[in-house]
C-alpha cells in the first residue's frame, strides 16, 4: 500500500464475547467464549442450537424509542461500535466533517427483521414497512455517517465473510491516499435465519463450540456483532497526540476463481492473498509473529489454510502460531474480519498471542502450532489477519503494533 | 474527496439492459432518447414502468444445466464479463489471469435467492431448505460467479451502495490500477428486478418515489493503466480523467460539500445523470440545462445502474470529447467522475 502511514487511533466493539473493549479484551485474552445456547429465533428445528449472540441487549438503553424503530439490530450494532472507536480516537471536533469518511463491510446485514416481513407476506399478511428498512447493508453506512456528521465518504463492502476485513483494507487507502483526513471503517453482521438456516443445510455448523483445527471438528459456531477501527495519517495523528494503538501495514483482496463454497484445495490461492498482502505491506514473512486464522472450523477450511500457511513461510511456518479467534467470537460472517482485525490489534497490543480454545485432539491433516495449549507472550510486532468467504473472495490484513 | 491524477482508460465495454443485449440497442435507444420501459403483467398498476432485461437469455451464453446454478444478477455478470473483455480483446486464458480483478457494484443481488431459500422454509420447514440457493444468497456472488466462469483472479470486490453502487465500485477499481494491483480491472453495476422486490417496494412507500421506474441490467467497462493498454496495442472506447466522491451533504454545509464534489468549473458537456441525481435540485441547479443524459428514462433506474449509464456515456462521446458523470442517493454519497471520449467509440 503506497502512501502515508496509517494508524489506529480508535477502537470499538459490540459482539456476544464482549460488549466494549475492556469486555472483549477479558474475553479474548482470558479464553472465554461468547458461544452459547440461542434464543434470538426458534432454533430448535436445527441440529445445532448454538452460536455467540449478543445477549441481554436493549436497544433503548442506546437509542431513543424512534431511533430504535428505524433501525436494524445490524445498524444499531454498527452505530455503537463505530461509536466507541470514534470517541476513543478523538477524532471527531478535530477533522472537518468532510473530511472524514466511514467503510463497512457487510453481510446479511437486516436480514433478521426483513425475514420476518417475508414471512408475513408469503402468509397474506401486511409486514411493517420499518422491517425493509434495514435489508440493504449499504444502511449500516448511511446511519453511522448521518450519526457522527461523517461527510466525506459513504462505501459498503459485500463480499461476504470477508467483507469488513477488504473495508478496513480500502478505509486504510482512503487515507494513505491522503483522500480523508480519518476514517471509521469495520463491520456489523447479526445473526438470522437465512444464515442460520443456510449454513445448517450445507452441514457446516458443529452442534458443539466450534473448535478451530481439532480433530473431529464439525464446522462452524455462527455469531453476530461489530468492530470498528479508527484510521488516520500516523502523522497527523502524532501531531495532535493521539493514543495509537497499532498501524495497519498493507492488504490484498482477491479472488480464487475456484468454486462459489469451496476454497481452493491446494492453498495455493489463499497463499497468494497473504504474499500479496505481505508485498502490499512491504513486510518479509519472516516478520510475521503470528496470524489470526480465517479458522472457521469447518473440515475442509482448516486444512486447506494450514497448507497456504506452509506455502507462505516455508521450513520457518512451525515458529508461526496459527490462531482462530472464532471459538470466543463465532462466526460473525460480514463482521468477521473486523472483529478479528480489532482482536489482532488488541492482542499486539498487549504482546500476547491468543489461544484457540475447544481442542478436541490433534488432527494429522492440521499439523501447526495452533495455541491449543493456552494463550503465550508474543514479542513479535507484526501480523496478519487472514478473511475468506463464499464465492472465493480472499482478503489479508497486515497490522503493527 | 478526489482521486487525482488518472491516467486510466476505457478499452472494453457491455451493457444487458431493457434496450436489448449489447452495445447498439443502448446505443440507439440513447440516441433516440426512446424508453423501454413498460407496464409489468406481474404488476397490478399499468401506470407504472419498468425496465426488464427481457432481450436476455442465458442460454445463448452457457448450457442449460450451467445456467441453472446462477441467480439472475450472476447470469448478466457472467455473460457481460465476457463480452466486456472480447470487446477489450482480452483473453484472459492467454493474459496474465492474476493480473484482472473485478470490482462491481450490485444493487439487490442475492435477495430474490434468499427469499425463495427463506420461503423454502417457511412453507416445509428444514425439509424445504435448498441448499443449491444459498451460495448465491450473497451480493458478491455476481462478480464472484463471473471471476470463476472467465477465469480471472485479481482483486475482487462488490460494493452496494445505494444509487452510487457501480460508481464507488470504479473509484476502487481506478485505485487498484494506479497502485498496481491489476493490469485489467472490470467495473461497472449488475442489479435485477423481481416481483417480490416490486411488492416491498410498494410496502416500504416506494413505488411513487425512486422505486417507480426500476430498472435491471448490467453495464461494464474494462479499464486499464494508459501505458499498459498502449502497449498491447488496444483501441480506446475513451478515459476515466477525474473521481470525486461525497458521503453526505451535510445540512447548512451543502456549499462546501458541493464544492469539493463538482468540478471548478462545468463546461457544456454531455452529462449524464444517474441514481436519484435529477431529484437533487442543488446538484441539477449547478448543471448547464443542455446535454444532459437520464438514462433512467429509458432503461430504468437501479442501484447499480451507474455501469449502465456510464456504457451509455462512452457510447455517445465524440473523440476527445469531455463528458461528466454524476451519481446521487437520497441519503448520500454522491460521486462525479469526469471522462472523456477516446478513439474509435
Amino acid at each position: 500500500m503506497t502512501g502515508k502511514r496509517i494508524a489506529i487511533t480508535g477502537l470499538g466493539i459490540f459482539c456476544g464475547a464482549g460488549k466494549d473493549i475492556p469486555a472483549f479484551a477479558d474475553a479474548l485474552l482470558g479464553g472465554k467464549s461468547g458461544i452459547a445456547p440461542l434464543d434470538l429465533f426458534d432454533v430448535s428445528p436445527f441440529p445445532a442450537q448454538i452460536g455467540a449472540q449478543v445477549k441481554d441487549f436493549d436497544p433503548l438503553d442506546h437509542f431513543a424509542r424512534k431511533t430504535a424503530a428505524r433501525l436494524s439490530r445490524a445498524d444499531q450494532f454498527g452505530v455503537i461500535a463505530a461509536g466507541e472507536a470514534l470517541r476513543s480516537s478523538g477524532i471527531l471536533g478535530q477533522a472537518g466533517p468532510y473530511d472524514l469518511g466511514v467503510v463497512v463491510g457487510a453481510g446479511a446485514a437486516g436480514m433478521f427483521q426483513s425475514e420476518q416481513w417475508l414471512k408475513e407476506h408469503l402468509a397474506g399478511r401486511k409486514g411493517h414497512p420499518n422491517l425493509l428498512r434495514g435489508i440493504l447493508p449499504d444502511k449500516t453506512t448511511t446511519v453511522i455517517a448521518e450519526t457522527y456528521r461523517l461527510g466525506g465518504y459513504q462505501g459498503t463492502i459485500t463480499t461476504a465473510c470477508s467483507s469488513s476485513a477488504t473495508a478496513i483494507g480500502w478505509g486504510a487507502d482512503l487515507v494513505a491516499t491522503g483522500r480523508l483526513q480519518g476514517v471509521v471503517c469495520g463491520g456489523a453482521d447479526t445473526l438470522s435465519l437465512l444464515t442460520f438456516a443456510g449454513f445448517n443445510s450445507l452441514k457446516v455448523v458443529d452442534p458443539e463450540p466450534c473448535a478451530p483445527f481439532s480433530l473431529g471438528r464439525q464446522g462452524i459456531s455462527l455469531g453476530e456483532g461489530a468492530a470498528f477501527m479508527v484510521l488516520e495519517d500516523a502523522e497527523a495523528a502524532s501531531r495532535r497526540g493521539a493514543q495509537i494503538h497499532g498501524y495497519v501495514l498493507g492488504y490484498a483482496a482477491e479472488g480464487e476463481a475456484y468454486h462459489m463454497t469451496a476454497p481452493e484445495p491446494s492453498g495455493m490461492a489463499a497463499a497468494r492473498v497473504m504474499n500479496s498482502a505481505l508485498r502490499t505491506a512491504g513486510v518479509d514473512p519472516a516478520e510475521i509473529g503470528w496470524v489470526n486464522a480465517h479458522g472457521t472450523g469447518t473440515p475442509l477450511n482448516d486444512v486447506v489454510e494450514s497448507k497456504a500457511m506452509k506455502l507462505v513461510f516455508g521450513d520457518r511456518v512451525g515458529e508461526v502460531p496459527l490462531v482462530s479467534t472464532k471459538a470466543v467470537t463465532g462466526h460473525c460472517l460480514g463482521a468477521a474480519g473486523a472483529i478479528e482485525a480489532v482482536s489482532t490489534v488488541i492482542a499486539l497490543g498487549r504482546g500476547i498471542i491468543p489461544r484457540t480454545l475447544h481442542f478436541r485432539g490433534r488432527d494429522p491433516e492440521c499439523d501447526l502450532d495452533y495455541c491449543h495449549d493456552g494463550p503465550r507472550p508474543g514479542s513479535s510486532a507484526i501480523a496478519m489477519s487472514n478473511s475468506f468467504a463464499f464465492g472465493g473472495n480472499i482478503t489479508s490484513v497486515v497490522f503493527s503494533r | 474527496m478526489r482521486t487525482a491524477s488518472l491516467d486510466i482508460v476505457v478499452t472494453g465495454l457491455a451493457a444487458v439492459s431493457a434496450a436489448g443485449v449489447g452495445l447498439e440497442p443502448l446505443a440507439l435507444a440513447v440516441q433516440e432518447g426512446r424508453s423501454c420501459l413498460r407496464p409489468l403483467p406481474a404488476v397490478d398498476d399499468p401506470s407504472l414502468l419498468w425496465g426488464i432485461a427481457d432481450g436476455f437469455r442465458a442460454n445463448d451464453f452457457m448450457p442449460p444445466l450451467k445456467a441453472r446454478k446462477f441467480d439472475r444478477c450472476s447470469l448478466m455478470a457472467v455473460a457481460a464479463a465476457g463480452m466486456a473483455l472480447r470487446d477489450a480483446g482480452i483473453d484472459p486464458k492467454t493474459h496474465n489471469a492474476e493480473r484482472i480483478g473485478i470490482v462491481l457494484g450490485c444493487g439487490f443481488g442475492g435477495i430474490a435467492n434468499s427469499a425463495e431459500f427463506l420461503a423454502g422454509y417457511f412453507s416445509a420447514g428444514v425439509e424445504g431448505l435448498a441448499p443449491m440457493l444459498f451460495p448465491n444468497t450473497v451480493a458478491n456472488a455476481a462478480a464472484s460467479n463471473a471471476s470463476i466462469e472467465q477465469g480471472f483472479k485479481g482483486p475482487n470486490i462488490t460494493i452496494v451502495q445505494r444509487f452510487s453502487s457501480a460508481e464507488t465500485a470504479l473509484e476502487i477499481a481506478c485505485r487498484f490500477l494506479q497502485e498496481g494491483r491489476a493490469d485489467v480491472m472490470i467495473t461497472g453495476g449488475v442489479d435485477e428486478l423481481t416481483p417480490l422486490m416490486i411488492e416491498g417496494f410498494r410496502a416500504a412507500g416506494q413505488l411513487k418515489r425512486f422505486a417507480s421506474g426500476f430498472g435491471e441490467g448490467c453495464g461494464l467497462l474494462v479499464l486499464e493503466r494508459r501505458d499498459a493498454a498502449a502497449l498491447r496495442g488496444a483501441s480506446t472506447k475513451g478515459s476515466i480523467d477525474d473521481v470525486r466522491s461525497l458521503g453526505l451533504l451535510l445540512p447548512g454545509e451543502e456549499e462546501e460539500g458541493l464544492g469539493r464534489l463538482l468540478p471548478q468549473e462545468i463546461t457544456p458537456c454531455p452529462i449524464s445523470l444517474s441514481g436519484t441525481a435529477d431529484l437533487c435540485p442543488p446538484l441539477v441547479q449547478r448543471l448547464p440545462e443542455s446535454g444532459r443524459i437520464e438514462l433512467h428514462r429509458i432503461t430504468g433506474r437501479s442501484l447499480a445502474m451507474g455501469g449502465l449509464a456510464l456504457v451509455a456515456l462512452f457510447l455517445t462521446l465524440r473523440e476527445g470529447e469531455q463528458g461528466l458523470h454524476l451519481a446521487a442517493s437520497p441519503e448520500g454519497p454522491y460521486v462525479a467522475i469526469q471522462v472523456r471520449g477516446g478513439s474509435p467509440v
